[in-house]
């Protein structure tokens, strides 16, 4: 599926490869102070938590999949 | 096993036989761009071909060479011998990694260790002088250098929760072990589509996970989202084999430590947590533990002990079981009483059965499990398969005995003709029958030309093994020799070139080792510092000849004579009767070893007897010349094929017997006043020449006399036996005939006098006959 783009909120559905990077990116340049909405999210490439990282993007919903969820916010809350 | 996979294999062989032949050429022409550039291309499909399936063992070993190939072939570094010895070794490594993924008894886990081992050789070749430009490329990541251990330390063992770390410790009987894994990807690893996340993530049983940068993040606008600066660390309830099975196309970006949870206790005392009390109080009881098992017979010890006992009451009585109070102090007084810690441990022991933990510091052995090198592999073990059609050896095989059974069955015709003649009287019938068999006839003799032909191989499937077997033995040595192959296209059959294998390869290790000398010795005498081998294969009517010939020392006569007579090879009397040429041919003596000493090559006396007897059994024959400082030629010559064999059938006792018609010399009638006694053994003059006589019944223990026909004659067939001639007496001569000559199996495969069994046309049985064993029995 991956990542579909409403203003300030970017919400990523099943797996979202590496591919959306540059999407992900374009968006954030846009709206700097955007949000994630992982809520549908499965998987997503570790470019992109890269992504998520080194801009610090906020996540406004976690992963209902607790075993993404379990491993993100090992990435995210530290 | 899958048919890509068969494929796969199949063509893993021919690579890594052009491989080994492309280095060896390489050898001699160092500068060959040409060369170098097949050799390149071959590595590189095989690397290619590797990565279809599940084996990073052998992509990474081949990723090394093909690196390795790069560097060689760009001219950044010379080829050298060192370089393809290494390379050489690390192609054996994927050959027995074929091997075993032929046999299916692989699990490439075990072999991860020795591959980074290859793979760090090769690339330690060109890293080591190219290091600056190599620093900062995966390259310089890949080279394990024992992989740093970066164990669990305190600070992180803190940084995960307290109430998982009281868990573990709580569950430390259950699970003795958890297991520190730090993930560190390659920076480029998403260019070779990984995705170290789901990679981590699907690991099973993972107890605590964390994902931090690897280096701090750059501002947004230098960042790289394509290059991974991200730490994998995790604790897991796996065991260290699942881990690395789970990660073993990236062992060397792993970190896996033990953590052991005894070491941990301190670790979680020294801060004040408020939380999980009960597990502060189960690591302070382990704690005391320790310190129990630290007491020895110091004045200070009984303070320690009761220290110790005082802190165990303390934890007992704030977790509320106060009827534990009177036990430890009763085990207190043992303790003071025998001045030993025993009795507190074992009351410790009986709460808590911790069971004697050696408190090992972290264990950090991540990779390193001894390495066995693998053996030396003699090389091309390949088969060298048509380039047209590859087909399963068994199925050719089936096919010709197929078309062995129909000549058979059609052998069977002429004796239905005959029956239709003289039983039921139609002739007729008979001649159409019989016409209807030269047409079989004509079919089945085609079939088995052509099957003879699809069976037939060039000797080059063995002598490719030879440049190979030459180089290292020479280079063991210490000898300089030019091996030469010549007529590498001559074919025979399948059967027959495999016999020649074995043979070949003790002639050649002989030649190398015993004939040719050391440089020195060999300027010393006048020739050149190299030696020559040359090996070369013809076909001469419908035998193939094998051809060795060195110009080494040569066998000396004199020194012959002496070693056989000392190994009590040959008496005194034959020391001083048998010519030099014969003394030569004692090298094919049982028993029998000329080298001084016994080398790891050759010379354990099971040498050349071994050789001719492989030779004979197929129906082979050596002879072998050699001159003194000239050198030595052996030949070998063998049939091109052994599917059909000629025999002869005669009669003896009522029974048909075969005998193979290439021993046959002759068939001769004489006159019983012919035969002489000479020393109770029957003779007779052939041409002027005393031919000795042996009757067959005699020989096959049958008290029967030979018969002999209406004009007093006997039947004698002249055979010709290790170069002697003999005379068999028979009852009588039949025809000549073809047949699939079967080895006899089972209880009877111990008859050395029957060399095997064959059907006939009219669906009887007959025995064929091996003179040589025969005579030497009686």
């Amino acid at each position: 599926m991956g990542m579909t783009v409403k203003k300030n909120i970017a919400s990523f559905h099943d797996s979202v490869g590496i591919e959306a990077t540059e999407e992900l990116l374009g968006w954030l340049r846009k709206h700097p102070k955007g949000k994630v909405n992982l809520a549908a999210c499965t998987h997503l490439h570790t470019a992109l938590l890269q992504v998520l990282l080194a801009a610090r993007i906020p996540v406004a919903a976690w992963p209902d999949d607790q075993g993404l969820k379990s491993w993100l916010t090992a990435a995210i809350n530290i | 096993m899958t048919p890509i996979l068969q494929q796969f294999i199949s063509e893993g062989r021919e690579f890594l036989q052009s491989i080994s032949e492309k280095l060896m050429q390489l050898e001699r022409a160092p500068n060959d761009v040409e060369l170098m550039s097949d050799l390149f291309r071959s590595v590189h499909t095989l690397k290619g071909n590797s990565g279809l399936f599940d084996f990073p063992e052998m992509s990474r070993v081949l990723h090394a060479a093909e690196d390795l190939m790069t560097v060689v072939r760009d001219g950044k570094l010379p080829y050298s011998a060192a370089l393809a010895d290494r390379l050489l070794d690390a192609m054996d490594f994927v050959a027995m990694l074929i091997d075993e993924i032929e046999t299916e008894t692989t699990s490439g886990v075990d072999h991860a260790a020795d591959s980074l081992k290859f793979a760090a050789l090769l690339r330690a070749l060109f890293a080591a002088p190219d290091a600056p430009a190599a620093a900062g490329s995966p390259v310089a990541i890949d080279v394990p250098t024992q992989v740093p251990v970066d164990g669990l330390d305190t600070t992180t063992w803190l940084e995960i929760p307290a109430d998982l770390r009281a868990a573990w410790l709580a569950d430390r009987n259950a699970q003795p072990e958890l297991l520190w894994i730090v993930y560190t990807p390659e920076p480029d690893c998403f260019f070779k589509g990984e995705d170290p996340l789901h990679h981590a993530s699907q690991l099973p049983d993972v107890r605590w996970r964390r994902i931090a940068a690897a280096k701090p993040w750059a501002a947004m606008a230098e960042f790289d989202p394509y290059q991974c600066n991200l730490r994998f660390e995790m604790v897991s309830g796996c065991t260290r084999a699942e881990v690395q099975e789970h990660f073993r196309y990236v062992p060397e970006q792993l970190t896996i430590a033990v953590i052991s949870l005894e070491d941990r206790v301190e670790a979680t005392l020294a801060t004040q947590e408020p939380a999980a009390r009960e597990a502060a109080a189960a690591s302070i009881i382990a704690a005391q533990w320790c310190v129990l098992r630290g007491v020895g017979s110091a004045d200070w010890s009984a303070g320690r002990l009761r220290a110790a006992a005082a802190t165990l009451e303390a934890c007992y009585r704030g977790g509320g079981h106060a009827e534990c109070l009177p036990s430890i102090a009763a085990a207190l007084d043992a303790c003071l009483a025998e001045s030993t810690a025993a009795p507190l441990l074992a009351w410790l022991g009986s709460q808590f059965p911790l069971g004697d933990v050696a408190a090992t510091a972290v264990v950090t052995a991540p990779l390193s499990r001894p390495t066995i090198a693998p053996a030396p592999r003699a090389a091309g073990e390949a088969v060298v398969a048509a380039k047209t059609l590859k087909v399963d050896q068994a199925k050719i095989d089936h096919l010709m005995s197929l078309i062995g059974e129909m000549v058979v069955a059609k052998n069977g015709l002429p004796f239905l003709a005959s029956r239709a003649e003289t039983v039921y009287g139609s002739r007729e019938l008979s001649r159409e029958i019989k016409s209807q068999h030269a047409v079989i006839n004509r079919i089945a003799a085609e079939m088995q030309d052509v099957i003879m032909q699809v069976r037939m191989t060039p000797v080059s499937t063995v002598f490719q093994r030879f440049p190979r077997l030459a180089r290292d033995i020479s280079r063991k040595l210490g000898k300089q020799v030019a091996l030469v192959l010549e007529g590498e296209e001559t074919e025979a059959d399948k059967n027959v070139i495999e016999a020649l294998a074995d043979p070949l390869i003790h002639i050649v290790r002989n030649s190398l080792d015993h004939g040719i000398e050391l440089p020195a010795v060999r300027i010393a005498a006048g020739k050149p510092a190299e030696g020559r081998l040359v090996i070369s294969a013809s076909q001469l009517a419908d035998r193939v000849i094998i051809d060795i010939r060195d110009d080494g020392k040569g066998i000396d006569p004199a020194v012959m004579k002496r070693k056989a007579y000392e190994k009590g090879v040959i008496d005194e009397a034959t020391l001083e009767r048998i010519s030099d040429r014969e003394a030569i041919n004692l090298v094919f003596a049982p028993g029998f070893s000329t080298a001084e000493e016994v080398s790891d090559l050759s010379g354990r006396g099971v040498g050349m007897d071994v050789v001719r007897s492989a030779v004979e059994r197929a129906n082979g024959s050596v002879t072998l010349e050699s001159s003194v400082g000239v050198g030595t030629h052996i030949r070998l010559s063998l049939p091109l094929s052994m599917a059909v064999t000629n025999v002869m059938i005669v009669e003896s006792n009522h029974q048909i017997f075969g005998v193979p018609m290439d021993m046959v010399l002759e068939t001769v009638r004489v006159p019983k006043t012919e035969v002489r006694a000479i020393k109770n053994r029957q003779t007779t003059i052939l041409r002027d020449r005393v031919m000795p006589l042996r009757s067959l019944n005699e020989m096959l223990s049958s008290a029967a006399p030979q018969r002999v026909n209406e004009a007093e004659e006997i039947a004698a067939l002249i055979v010709q036996i290790q170069g002697q001639s003999l005379g068999i007496v028979v009852d009588d001569f039949r025809e000549v005939v073809e047949i699939i000559l079967k080895p006899l199996t089972g209880i009877l495969n111990g008859i050395a006098g029957y060399s095997g069994s064959a059907l006939l046309g009219d669906g009887s049985v007959l025995m064929v006959l091996n003179p040589k064993e025969l005579v030497s029995w009686a």
